[in-house]
């Protein structure tokens, strides 16, 4: 398929949208429990059901490609957002601020062929994926904003 | 054998003591010399298919409990010539070549002490239809791809245009039995035109598919002839991988450009499933893996399983129920490189009647669990020979450190541990116990050799055992809502 310049101008803006749509965001680290609610509603995600723990809670919202759970501490905020399904989320917007060095730390993490994992630490956030077709696991949390005596193995 | 080891261990400890007074007991303060009291052979009654060749591997055991590869000072014998071959002189000893059918006792002796093993040779099922050869870091591998990537196995296919004689046979694609479909670049099928499949809102459909890893590969699905092994063509959807087709969606935003990026010409998948994606796709078009591309972009589109990616096994005439993988074992140390071969259906033919196998029923995603140590509780868990590892979440870094940064994806034990996981099927049951091994990666990766049974990494959540584990086994794979005779319904892993 070609397209002409014009069209690909005029292209992307739409596809900006779709892309967000199909690959959701549905919380954003180290913001507030609006900003669950905020993406929820712009994905048509739908909110499964709130688990409360001693020191955190847990909000589960599934979209048709994947299902979310949501790791917010006592004042709120998302400290850890773990999914599954068939597809990885948009970790642009899920990561919000840690972005950038997110990025950074990603192209400092040598690529290792053969692999179906990753792991990539940066000053702040912590970003890990596994798994295969059909079941792809991840995890995005920032280790300094999670809870006293939260086991990391409870963030899936 | 065990009561030989035990009198050359008094002999070779007790008699220097009489002839010199250091260096026995506690005495004296020089280090005596470590002497060595045993000898492991690798692999152990292992079981080859006639006219291959492998490294048998030697370990010493020195009385300081230090362990040393001694292959190399061993001699080595084979009781039936007519069975196996083992070389014994310089640059060839511990190389077993199968000759035929029937067993034979292979001896390595160090120092008078010795080490035997039975080794099995069975009929040379290489042959046949439903036979596709695998190779890894072989022949089948581009060289191009292929650097710093170990435990590659590649296989060939031919693609034709649909009812054409227009053909190319490619080669370098990775065997991967963690996913669906055959995806190949553009650039390997420069002489062929499918024909792409349209959406039914008249727009080219287009896949992206994201890998655990971080990566992604994005193109146009068309329908191919493909053909496996000497088998019938199949027709089928196909990724053509290109990422300057239209314009990608988030979720490729890093797609691979080239089959140097990527590590290889294309993947055929032969997972457990019919399509990449299934139901989910049919009935959403939000589902994050197919988009229709016209003039102004791509979007998310639902897609009938007859036009999502399909595994083309699945769509033989006869041998379509699953597959077998066949490699041979690897000792401790690895190979350059290894042959194997991919078998197409099970208890259809001759020559795949799994023998004695544990099934281990799989759920709706392909996972059955795993246990590891066996005490904990059971993670997700696949068998992928598109991993190039073993993949074991670690609860004891003391039995499995990881190595020093850079490398802390991997494990870096000071000895190679022999330990063992247990494998379930998804709801508990059946149980098996899964011996692996786990050795130093630095060590063992920087011998030389490009093919290793006991590299580990680490991982976060689920046991994958990757190609290590298909080593010295015949791995079956019965796929969804197909009968297996004798093994039952998919989907199922048994071994």
């Amino acid at each position: 398929m070609k397209l002409t310049i014009t069209n690909i101008l005029a292209a992307a803006t739409l596809v900006t949208v779709s892309a967000t749509l199909v690959s959701p965001a549905f919380a954003t680290l180290g913001e507030g429990a609006d900003s669950v609610a905020r993406d929820r509603r712009a994905l048509s995600a739908v909110k499964r059901g709130t688990t409360t723990r001693s020191n955190y809670t847990v909000q589960e919202v599934v979209s048709d490609s994947v299902t979310v759970r949501e790791f917010l501490n006592s004042d709120g905020v998302v400290f850890a957002v773990a999914w599954q399904g068939l597809v990885q989320p948009d970790l642009t917007t899920l990561l919000g601020s840690y972005t950038q060095e997110y990025q950074s730390a990603k192209q400092q993490t040598p690529r290792r062929r053969g692999h179906k994992q990753s792991r990539v630490k940066s000053g702040n956030v912590v970003v890990e994926t596994w798994g295969h077709m059909r079941n792809l696991q991840g995890r995005a949390y920032l280790p300094a904003l999670v809870p006293s005596g939260v086991n990391l193995e409870d963030i899936h | 054998m065990k009561t030989f080891t035990k009198v050359a261990l008094l002999i070779l400890v007790v008699l220097p003591c009489f002839l010199m007074s250091a260096g026995c007991g506690s005495g004296g303060g020089s280090s005596p010399q470590p002497i060595l009291v045993s000898l492991r052979l690798t692999p152990l009654n292992p079981t080859f298919v006639a006219g291959t060749s492998f490294h048998f591997a030697v370990i010493g055991t020195y009385s300081n409990g230090t362990t040393i590869d001694v292959s190399q000072t061993a001699n080595w014998t084979s009781s039936d010539t007519t069975v196996a071959t083992i070389g014994n002189t310089s640059g060839s000893k511990g190389v077993a070549t199968t000759v035929a059918a029937g067993s034979t006792t292979i001896t390595a002796t160090v120092n008078g002490i010795s080490a035997s093993t039975t080794l099995t040779v069975t009929g040379n099922t290489s042959t046949g239809a439903n036979v596709m050869r695998i190779t890894v870091n072989g022949d089948l591998c581009s060289a191009a791809t292929s650097a710093g990537y170990v435990n590659k196995p590649c296989v060939s296919v031919t693609v034709c245009n649909p009812n054409s004689s227009t053909c190319q046979t490619i080669t370098d694609l990775l065997l991967d039995t963690g996913s669906t479909g055959l995806r190949v670049f553009s650039s390997a099928i420069p002489n062929l035109t499918l024909p792409q499949v349209t959406t039914s809102g008249g727009g080219s459909l287009a896949g992206c598919v994201g890998f655990a890893d971080g990566s992604s590969l994005w193109g146009p699905i068309k329908m191919a002839s493909v053909q496996l092994g000497n088998e019938p063509a199949v027709l089928v959807p196909i990724q053509v991988i290109d990422s300057t087709f239209g314009i990608r969606p988030s979720g490729c935003s890093n797609a691979d450009p080239t089959p140097v990026s990527a590590g290889f010409n294309g993947i055929l998948g032969v997972d457990v499933f019919a399509q990449d994606c299934g139901p989910a796709c049919v009935s959403s078009a939000l589902n994050g893996m197919y988009y229709s591309c016209n003039g102004s972009g791509c979007s998310g589109t639902t897609v009938p399983t007859a036009n999502q990616v399909a595994n083309p096994v699945v769509s033989l005439p006869v041998d379509n129920n699953g597959v077998q993988v066949q490699l041979p074992p690897v000792p401790l140390g690895g190979v350059a490189s290894l042959s194997g071969s991919l078998i197409l259906g099970i208890n259809t033919q001759s020559n795949n009647t799994p023998g004695a196998v544990t099934v281990l029923p799989e759920d709706t995603s392909g996972d059955f669990r795993t246990l590891y140590p066996t005490s904990s509780t059971s993670n997700d868990s696949f068998v992928d020979t598109g991993s190039n590892a073993l993949f074991i979440p670690n609860l004891n870094p003391s039995v499995l450190p990881t190595c020093a940064s850079p490398n802390q994806a991997w494990y870096c034990p000071p000895v190679t541990r022999s330990l063992f996981a247990t494998a379930t099927g998804f709801s508990g049951l059946p149980a098996v116990n899964v011996p692996f091994n786990v050795g130093n990666f630095i060590t063992v990766a920087s011998d030389g050799n490009s093919v290793f049974s006991e590299i580990a990494g680490t991982s976060t959540f689920g046991f994958d055992w990757g190609l290590p584990f298909f080593m010295g086994r015949n791995v079956f794979l019965g796929y969804e809502q197909k009968i297996v005779p004798s093994l039952g319904t998919g989907p199922f892993v048994a071994f």
